[in-house]
């Protein structure tokens, strides 16, 4: 009893004394972790920085890229006038050659500013004229400028932007001098139906035609597959296909003398324009697709021209090389492809994790099959391209061809890149990621729960069923949803099974069986890189790049939501603990 | 004092390792014997849990475990409806039976077993579901689908566990909604909904507040008529209130098994003294 006692004494002495040192070191600004904590604040402020200076140069340049500008007339010291949109100015350090060239006074200015001078890049259009679209113009040639009010802005469906005047129009024979904008705006009126009307006999008619020709040509193929070449039902066949064959040809002589006809009408409308050095060139009405005086437009027709070039950006097929236009294929190829890979990676992820977590008898095995699949996360994505081609779209697609498609041949039609093999592709991408998420949210459904349900003498499967999966369905919506987004964004693998550049038809459309998966199709993240570094002007598609980025955020941003809405719709029924 | 008495017809019950056998003295309900523990050994991988206990859970009564933390009170509870399976390198020995029945063995279906006791947990854990939906899991389970089968069985699973009068006008709202008392109320009315023998109780009342305790115990009071109740209790008090035989169990081996009143008011070994005297625990 008395050692306890003078034990406890002693300890509290001993605590007394380390508690003043103590007191002396806490207010020591390491010892309280303040530095860790202003390290910790500037890291996270750092970050949020960089993604919302990324964010706001992305939304900037994307949302201006489309607003009407001024047109500048420019006169240089050696008297050559240049009109143009002003992009963007910089410094720059003109070369001695061009320093030689101009007054003294003006490189005497240079130079007292470290040989730095500022020149504009203009966008001067009129490709068939100038062999370019942008020039650079540098302060010290610029004798004056003007913004006169005459001067039109005219996209073209051929040869890209015209900046100039209207000299005439001739329309029904008669050729109208300088046009009012009125009478230019009926012409072109009269162009477009013409064109419409051309256009849906060319697109529809003809298409229909063409393709029940061929339809005729592939049952012939299949008559002779089936029987062999030169037997009696072959014979049949072609003669069958002949006969229906003569009368689609005479459909289509008759048709495309139609389409013809309209052509040689809808040409007869013409326009004749002027550069600003007075170069001419006469062409159909037809090719405008949007003008108007760029200096003389109030700010309510500023934003319907504004609002019509987003409406045909979002709307319609991409012309020129795909630096003009729209993205219509592509926002859809990229939705229809994140669907379909989510449709085909939910299921194969959460049975995969489910069995993994729930039914496989912990051990070495399934520990190694762990981490094979966290590894699977770290395959680099072309990797997975390489082997969605070799594997599912040769081997796969080409048994489907030879099996189910063998009068097609040797055109392929499941045996090359496609719609379905992407979706697979993108799918084998984003498996880990729904299995390490769904394990994890297995495993965080709580034990009472399992042993509340198996209690009341249900199975397993009745338990997991019933109890486990809508329980965990938050934790595994949140992996669908890191999949999706994983997946939407991902563009190398993509290259090889399946976008193209320019895919003419739509994978969904209105032809039986209406979703055709076999189809390759344009992706928005594959449209950037295609606009920003493969176009004949990279100039012309860095609009197009930031446009098309801005697109393809909205539309992952837009998928996010709908899903994150889903998971919290699903946590509030399922986890609501109130306890 | 500690008179050794022999499990009726056995030789005194050897508890090991220089432990006295049990003192066995319980009740005896003219229902006979519900469920008899023989010689039972549980082990989770090398460390034994569970040292040769035999007892025998009297029909129609309620028979409270206590003990102090870890001396294997839940363990034995829940080996009772093979909720132990769960954990991995559990290994157990010895005769356990269900009105004669076994409960290990490879011919035992374990599904059927569960559904012949019902179990209410140490914290409420009802499903998040309706209330009507929780109360019927059981059937769920079984496959009833008529609707009103599953109306009547509600209602008087919740009639039963006194919470009918409290939730009878929001049956599809959810569960996670009740109070912790309603909640664990509503375990109860699960428990019971799929017509069980036995009700395993593992500290129902230890994350309750007084009042809810209070009319837990009252529900205890009038399901034993009906069923035979196993609970395992760390409040002592409520084992002299609640039951009619009482087990001490201490380092995994039974120390005591017998009468309430006589447990905790002239307790046959030295170790129950101690521990309801609240010497130790």
């Amino acid at each position: 009893m008395v050692d306890m006692v003078s034990g406890e004494m002693n300890m509290n002495s001993k605590v007394s004394g380390v508690s003043a040192i103590n007191r002396h070191k806490g207010s020591d600004l390491a010892a309280r972790g303040e530095p860790m904590v202003w390290a910790m604040g500037g890291s996270l402020a750092f970050g949020l920085m960089m993604i919302l200076g990324f964010l706001a140069l992305i939304f900037w340049n994307g949302l201006t890229a489309f607003w009407p500008k001024p047109i500048e007339v420019v006169t240089m010291t050696d008297g050559r006038v240049i009109a143009g949109e002003p992009v963007r100015t910089e410094s720059y350090k003109p070369t001695s050659a061009d320093l030689a060239s101009i007054p003294a006074e003006a490189r005497a200015k240079i130079e007292a500013n470290a040989g730095m001078s500022e020149r504009t890049l203009y966008r001067i259009g009129n490709f068939d004229f100038y062999s370019n679209d942008f020039e650079w113009l540098p302060f010290f040639t610029v004798k004056s400028s003007a913004h006169p009010k005459d001067l039109m802005l005219v996209e073209r469906s051929e040869w890209g932007v015209f900046i100039g005047k209207v000299e005439s129009i001739l329309v029904d024979g008669k050729t109208v001098s300088n046009p009012s904008l009125a009478q230019l705006d009926a012409a072109d009126e009269q162009a477009r139906d013409l064109r419409r009307q051309r256009q849906t006999i060319e697109r529809d008619k003809v298409g229909a035609v063409n393709s029940a020709i061929n339809a005729e040509r592939l049952k012939v193929r299949k008559a002779e597959l089936a029987y062999g070449e030169g037997s009696p039902e072959a014979k049949a066949a072609a003669d069958a296909a002949a006969v229906e064959t003569t009368r689609l040809t005479g459909d289509f002589d008759r048709l495309s003398a139609e389409a013809l006809a309209m052509r040689a009408k809808e040409e007869a409308i013409r326009v004749k324009v002027a550069e600003i050095g007075g170069q001419e060139k006469d062409f159909p009405l037809a090719n405008f697709v949007r003008y108007y005086a760029a200096n003389d437009v109030s700010l309510f027709q500023k934003i319907g021209i504004y609002l019509s070039r987003w409406w045909e950006f979002l709307s319609t097929e991409p012309r020129e090389a795909n630096t003009e236009g729209g993205v219509w294929p592509a926002i859809f190829g990229t939705l229809v492809m994140t669907v379909v890979m989510s449709v085909l990676v939910a299921p194969f992820g959460v049975v995969g994790a489910l069995y993994l977590r729930e039914y496989a008898k912990q051990g070495t095995l399934v520990s190694l099959v762990r981490i094979c699949v966290n590894n699977l996360a770290g395959v680099p994505s072309i990797v997975y391209g390489v082997f969605g081609l070799g594997f599912f779209a040769y081997v796969l697609g080409g048994s489907i061809d030879r099996t189910f498609f063998p009068e097609y041949l040797p055109n392929p039609t499941f045996g090359t890149g496609g719609l379905l093999w992407a979706s697979l592709t993108l799918a084998l991408l984003t498996v880990p990621v729904v299995i390490v998420s769904t394990e994890e949210a297995l495993a965080a459904v709580p034990r009472s729960m399992r042993e509340g349900s198996l209690a009341c003498g249900a199975s397993k499967w009745q338990t997991i069923k019933w109890i486990v999966l809508p329980r965990a369905m938050p934790g595994i919506m949140t992996g669908l949803i890191l999949a999706m987004a994983r997946g939407a964004g991902e563009v190398a693998p993509l290259m090889i099974v399946g976008v193209v550049k320019l895919a003419p038809q739509l994978p969904v459309d209105g032809v039986f069986p209406f979703i055709h998966l076999e189809r390759s199709f344009m992706h928005l993240g594959f449209h950037i890189y295609d606009v920003g570094f493969q176009s004949r002007n990279s100039e012309a598609g860095r609009s197009m790049v930031f446009v098309t980025a801005l697109v393809l955020l909205v539309l992952v941003l837009a998928l996010n939501t709908v899903s994150i809405n889903v998971r919290n719709r699903l946590k509030r029924k399922f986890a609501g603990d109130k306890f | 004092m500690a008179t050794a008495t022999a499990l009726k017809d056995d030789a005194p019950i050897a508890t090991g390792d220089g432990y006295d056998p049990t003192v066995y003295h319980p009740v005896e309900s003219p229902g006979g014997v519900e469920i008899s523990i023989r010689n039972f050994n549980l082990w989770y991988g090398q460390s034994q849990a569970l040292h040769n206990v035999s007892m025998e859970v009297q029909k129609g009564m309620v028979t409270s475990l206590i003990g102090p933390s870890g001396c294997g009170k839940s363990t034995l509870l829940r080996s009772l409806n093979r909720m132990n399976d769960l954990i991995d390198h559990l290994r157990v020995q010895g005769d356990v039976r269900l009105s004669g029945e076994p409960l290990f063995g490879p011919q035992v279906d374990v599904i059927a077993l569960r559904k012949r006791m019902g179990m209410v947990f140490q914290k409420p854990n009802p499903f998040p579901m309706s209330i009507a939906e929780n109360v019927t899991y059981p059937l769920k389970v079984d496959g009833v689908t008529n609707k009103k089968l599953l109306a009547e069985a509600c209602e008087s699973a919740l009639k039963g566990a006194a919470l009918w009068e409290e939730v009878k006008n929001r049956l599809n709202d959810s569960a996670l909604g009740l109070s912790g008392g309603q909640q664990q109320r509503l375990c109860i009315a699960r428990a019971i909904a799929g017509n069980p023998e036995v009700l395993l109780m593992d500290e129902p009342c230890s994350a309750l507040d007084p009042i809810a305790t209070m009319r837990i115990e009252q529900l205890i009071e009038e399901l034993k008529s009906t069923y035979t109740i196993v609970i395992v209790t760390h409040n002592m008090q409520q084992a002299a209130r609640v039951s009619d035989n009482t087990a001490f169990m201490y380092l995994g081996r039974l120390i005591e098994y017998g009468a309430t009143k006589e447990v905790f008011t002239n307790p046959h070994s030295k170790r129950t003294e101690e521990y309801v005297t609240g010497r130790f625990g």
